[in-house]
């Protein structure tokens, strides 16, 4: 079980101080917590990647969580801001790649239930942008893959892309 | 349970100092010295103007300050709390403030086209100078909301660079606000909120990457 907000609270606390056994079992707790909450929204084979990137922003910035603030909201809003800018770097290697982009190797199961989460944090997005990107990040379709699967021209899923990205690095705080 | 023993976990608790957290009271207090410290090299430079006390200035010089004012301090309010960041966070009191500001613009526009003066305001001689001036001053606000945001882990970046900017041009031309004597509706709605946009802008382009991590 994963520990609640006191409890992780209370090791950020004493890991600020520089109490490196709290740190440790923050750690552990929070790489669980997170492999929790990335499992539906990036690829697979990329959650540990996601996950230790995460883990290595919040020991950069620990600095910058309020102990009178809730702990979770803050490294949800972190753990967000990384995900967007993975889902950027992804759409990099696939526009760089084009026509070469392999699928990745995973279930169709998790790929489908990773574009399920996505569909729920996606809510502010138009359909269209919110399409190109399940597919070209999620299921790791190439953009003239993405294309033909959504009958949009090439330039359009490139720019519903970019536009999708760009309105949810905009909702990484506001949406709830 | 499936936890894995992970080696990144001991490497970075091997590396842990203790740290000062980011505590919001701190950040308005830097915030308040610098828009301080801002009316004073106004009073230097400029000298504050005396009508505000002897009873000269109108009511709208103190609304139209005012709300300049206020938008500054929302503002800064909404970039402080971005350093330290949350699910949830949506600063819509700096939005409404921002948006409610425009009604002075507005005001000046409607009232001078209706009394066919639109041009008067191109004609304000000493409109460049306080636009001018109320961005040079908000610099000081800048500097200290770039500092705040570096030490934090803002997540909203852009957005960020915009509240900055809405933040120190308004801090800014509250400040010069306070040494010009001109208190008509086409001075202040136009010459002292025109700052605000420019410096919202400079910000968008300028503070983003001066935050980014």
């Amino acid at each position: 079980m994963i520990a609640d907000e006191s409890a992780l609270a209370r090791l950020m606390v004493a890991s600020q101080k520089g109490d490196a056994n709290a740190y440790r079992v923050l750690l552990a707790e929070v790489q669980l917590w997170l492999e929790r909450y990335f499992r539906r929204r990036v690829a697979p084979a990329q959650l540990d990647d996601l996950v230790q990137e995460v883990m290595m922003a919040l020991h950069a910035k620990r600095a910058s969580w309020d102990a009178s603030r809730a702990f979770i909201p803050w490294l949800a809003a972190i753990a967000r801001y990384r995900w967007v800018d993975h889902l950027r770097k992804v759409y990099r290697t696939a526009e760089d790649e084009l026509g070469e982009h392999d699928a990745p190797e995973d279930s169709e199961e998790e790929a489908v239930l990773a574009r399920m989460s996505l569909e729920r944090l996606f809510v502010h997005l138009p359909d269209k942008q919110v399409e190109a990107i399940e597919l070209v990040k999620i299921e790791g379709l190439s953009i003239a893959e993405a294309s033909q699967r959504t009958g949009q021209s090439e330039s359009l899923v490139k720019v519903n892309i970019h536009r999708g990205l760009k309105k949810l690095s905009a909702l990484v705080e506001k949406a709830e | 349970m499936n936890r894995v023993p992970n080696p990144l976990i001991d490497q970075l608790a091997g590396d842990l100092a203790p740290v000062r957290p980011i505590r919001l009271i701190h950040g308005v207090a830097l915030v308040a010295l610098a828009a301080i410290a801002t009316v004073i090299l106004v009073e230097i430079m400029d000298g504050l103007w005396r009508g505000i006390v002897d009873g000269t200035a109108n009511g709208l010089f103190f609304i139209a300050n005012g709300m300049l004012g206020l938008l500054g301090a929302a503002s800064a309010l909404a970039v402080l709390k971005m350093a330290s960041p949350r699910v949830g966070n949506s600063h819509e009191g700096a939005r409404w403030s921002f948006a409610m500001l425009g009604l002075l613009p507005a005001t000046a526009l409607v009232t001078l086209a209706i009394g066919g003066s639109l041009a008067s305001i191109l004609a304000d001689p000493y409109g460049m100078e306080c636009m001018g001036a109320g961005v040079g001053f908000g610099l000081v606000t800048a500097a200290a909301l770039v500092l705040w945001l570096r030490r934090g882990a803002p997540v909203s970046i852009n957005a960020a660079g915009i509240f900055t900017g809405v933040a120190a041009g308004a801090i800014g031309s509250f400040a010069y606000g306070l040494a010009c004597p001109i208190d008509t509706i086409g001075h202040l709605g136009i010459w002292h909120v025109l700052p605000v946009a420019i410096a919202a802008f400079v910000g968008r382009l300028v503070v983003p990457p001066l935050i980014r991590w």
